[in-house]
């Protein structure tokens, strides 16, 4: 009964549109003062040991990375690298897009921000080579959505968060899937590429190449500092993401010298203001996740399940169906917030493991951000190819499909996500 | 009066910016003291002081940055909310409902300002400090009631001049500062 007034209450602020930690904040106030005798005090408490955990901060550090190195020409040095790399075959700067995003993700944390830092480069050079604006803006939203999966990912480590699970485990168990996801869409950009003929580079030669490897080898080198500091132990992640903050403002301003010290103080403010919101939103949600464990719901709702009879097959069927369908409201950090701790108790019932299914949203969320009415990289993207949003949004199909298709296989075939942790010796 | 708000503004900007920074800088440092610990030749300097504090500063200047970031993101318009429905209404609810928003928000974080207060009240009488930095628990937890009531200010801001005039801060995630210049550079 208090499941339906809560989630009722829930559904109806944020259908006026308020904003959503607001939402969740108004939802357990109401609650707690009309239908408990729970001191209200705690709520206040709560909102500041509900972000009083040093692994949440690895979330602002990765989005001052970000905007580092989103300012600081690293996109523009591994698109060069990437376009000498496969320019020359079928797709060619549409196949270095999608070399140039998974790059670009493997140091950054959000979507948005890789459909930023290598769209705005490389859109109006493909414009310019003769390629469909749509093509280009399909290839650009959908691959950009790899920003998430790869890591460093801040919407897996709000999920490491709102679970507990490892972070640096959900990082590692991104790496192969991600991989994956970029062959399959580079090769939906080389299939329709070589059915429509779009145009090709000259073949960059081996000198060209290992200048352009040079060149980016600053940027690239942080994919090293993240990934490889946090398996090797050397620091926890977010250690490793103050360090990549640090690292990319180094390399930005006295390495490529693209950005000038004037600049800093707006990166910072503007990194602040991104952070905050997020981290507000998180207080909220883990409010709201304190008046969802104090009224026993998951436990309930993961016993209902289970009376349903259920089994795992079923049950990531109707995650995936669940969770696609709240991408096309919210955003991503939003949902995983508000529906990981309510899944998580029946995945972990049914025997699934905690990091596959990390996995599994992070992908179901990826595939949120690329379609309408609420994708991010789809409203980024449309600003920078200036085009509407239908029109990107036949523009992506191809791509979107192909997305699909991928969700199908992390869903059903965990080895693919749990293969390299496992080997790495991070989980049993 | 119009310019004591601006100046407000700035020193608000200015506030989270720097306490953005300052927490990277100190985890830096932390990590680099810890190393040098471990190597022979730097072990006599840096044994010199210790920086077992510097997770607990970082969390609280997070959390004081997080309050009062909060705040400025009302001002820019980025906390956003499920806009698909509202957007298809009559201009009339439409308003209607925005300006709704906006006063809930006023709302909340004037409840949460005021429960923020007492707990403080509270904390200054039990005299309880801070695990590793030992500075009054209280003042730490002053960011709830400061930045809440902050924030309300700000959204009773935004309501008035979007009665006043229609207009409402929107935040722009395809903006990036200073890539105009790069744009449309060759690939």
């Amino acid at each position: 009964m208090s499941a339906l007034i809560i989630f009722g209450l829930l559904l109806a602020l944020m259908l006026t549109g308020m904003p959503i930690s607001i939402a969740l904040g108004l939802t357990v106030l109401t609650f707690l003062f009309a239908m408990t005798q729970e001191p209200v005090a705690t709520v206040a408490l709560k909102l500041f040991t509900g972000i009083e955990k040093f692994e949440i901060m690895a979330i602002p550090f990765f989005i001052l990375a970000g905007h580092f190195l989103t300012h600081g020409g690293v996109a523009r040095r591994m698109i060069r690298f990437a376009t000498s790399m496969v320019g020359h075959w079928h797709g060619g700067l549409g196949l270095a897009a999608v070399v140039a995003c998974a790059l670009f993700a493997a140091v950054s944390g959000s979507s948005p921000a890789t459909v930023v830092a290598i769209g705005s480069i490389l859109l109006p050079a493909m414009v310019k080579q003769g390629f469909p604006p749509r093509f280009g803006a399909g290839v650009i939203t959908t691959s950009g959505a790899l920003g998430i999966l790869i890591p460093p990912s801040i919407v897996m480590l709000m999920y490491a968060i709102s679970t507990n699970t490892s972070v640096g485990a959900l990082f590692m168990a991104g790496v192969v899937p991600g991989v994956v996801l970029a062959s399959l869409l580079g090769f939906t950009t080389w299939y329709r590429a070589r059915k429509f003929g779009y145009p090709r580079l000259p073949r960059a030669s081996w000198g060209e190449r290992w200048q352009a490897l040079r060149q980016s080898a600053w940027g690239l080198a942080l994919i090293v500092v993240v990934i490889g500091g946090i398996y090797a132990g050397i620091f926890t992640a977010t250690e490793a993401a103050a360090m990549s903050a640090v690292y990319a403002f180094f390399v930005s301003v006295y390495v490529y010298k693209d950005l000038s010290l004037k600049q800093v103080p707006r990166i910072l403010l503007e990194s602040a203001n991104l952070s905050a919101m997020l981290l507000y939103i998180i207080t909220n949600a883990v409010l709201f996740s304190y008046l969802m464990t104090s009224e026993n719901i998951p436990q309930a709702m993961a016993q209902w399940m289970l009376d349903q009879g259920l089994g795992q097959v079923a049950f990531l069927l109707v995650v995936n169906v669940l969770l696609l369908l709240a991408g096309n409201v919210m955003e991503p950090s939003s949902i995983v917030l508000i529906m990981a701790p309510i899944l998580f108790p029946v995945a972990t019932q049914l025997g699934i493991d905690p990091i596959h299914f990390g996995i599994l949203i992070t992908v179901n969320m990826e595939i949120g951000m690329c379609h309408p009415p609420v994708g991010l990289n789809l409203y980024v993207a449309s600003g920078i190819a200036k085009m509407g949003i239908t029109e990107l949004t036949i523009a992506v199909w191809p791509w979107l499909l192909t997305m699909l298709l991928f969700l199908m296989l992390v869903t059903y075939w965990p080895p693919l996500s749990l293969w390299l942790p496992r080997v790495l010796g991070m989980i049993p | 009066m119009f310019n004591i708000v601006k100046v407000f503004d700035r020193l608000e900007e200015a506030l989270i910016a720097s306490l953005m920074g300052l927490a990277t800088v100190i985890i830096f440092l932390a990590v680099v003291h810890r190393y040098a610990l471990g190597v022979d030749w730097l072990y006599h300097f840096a044994d010199r002081f210790s920086t077992s504090w510097a997770q607990e500063l970082c969390i609280y200047l997070f959390v004081w940055m997080a309050k009062f970031g909060a705040a400025y993101g009302v001002r820019t318009g980025i906390h956003v909310g499920v806009d698909v429905l509202v957007n298809r209404l009559r201009p009339r609810w439409r308003n209607g409902l925005i300006l709704f928003g906006l006063l809930a928000g006023a709302l909340f974080t004037a409840v949460i300002g005021t429960l923020g207060a007492m707990l403080v009240w509270q904390m200054t009488q039990t005299g309880q400090v801070s695990a590793d930095l030992e500075v009054p628990i209280w003042f730490v937890y002053l960011a709830i009631p400061l930045g809440s009531y902050l924030m309300c200010f700000r959204f009773l801001q935004v309501a008035w001049r979007f009665s006043r005039t229609g207009h409402l801060p929107k935040h722009d995630p395809a903006h990036v500062e200073g890539l105009d210049d790069v744009q449309g550079a060759k690939a």
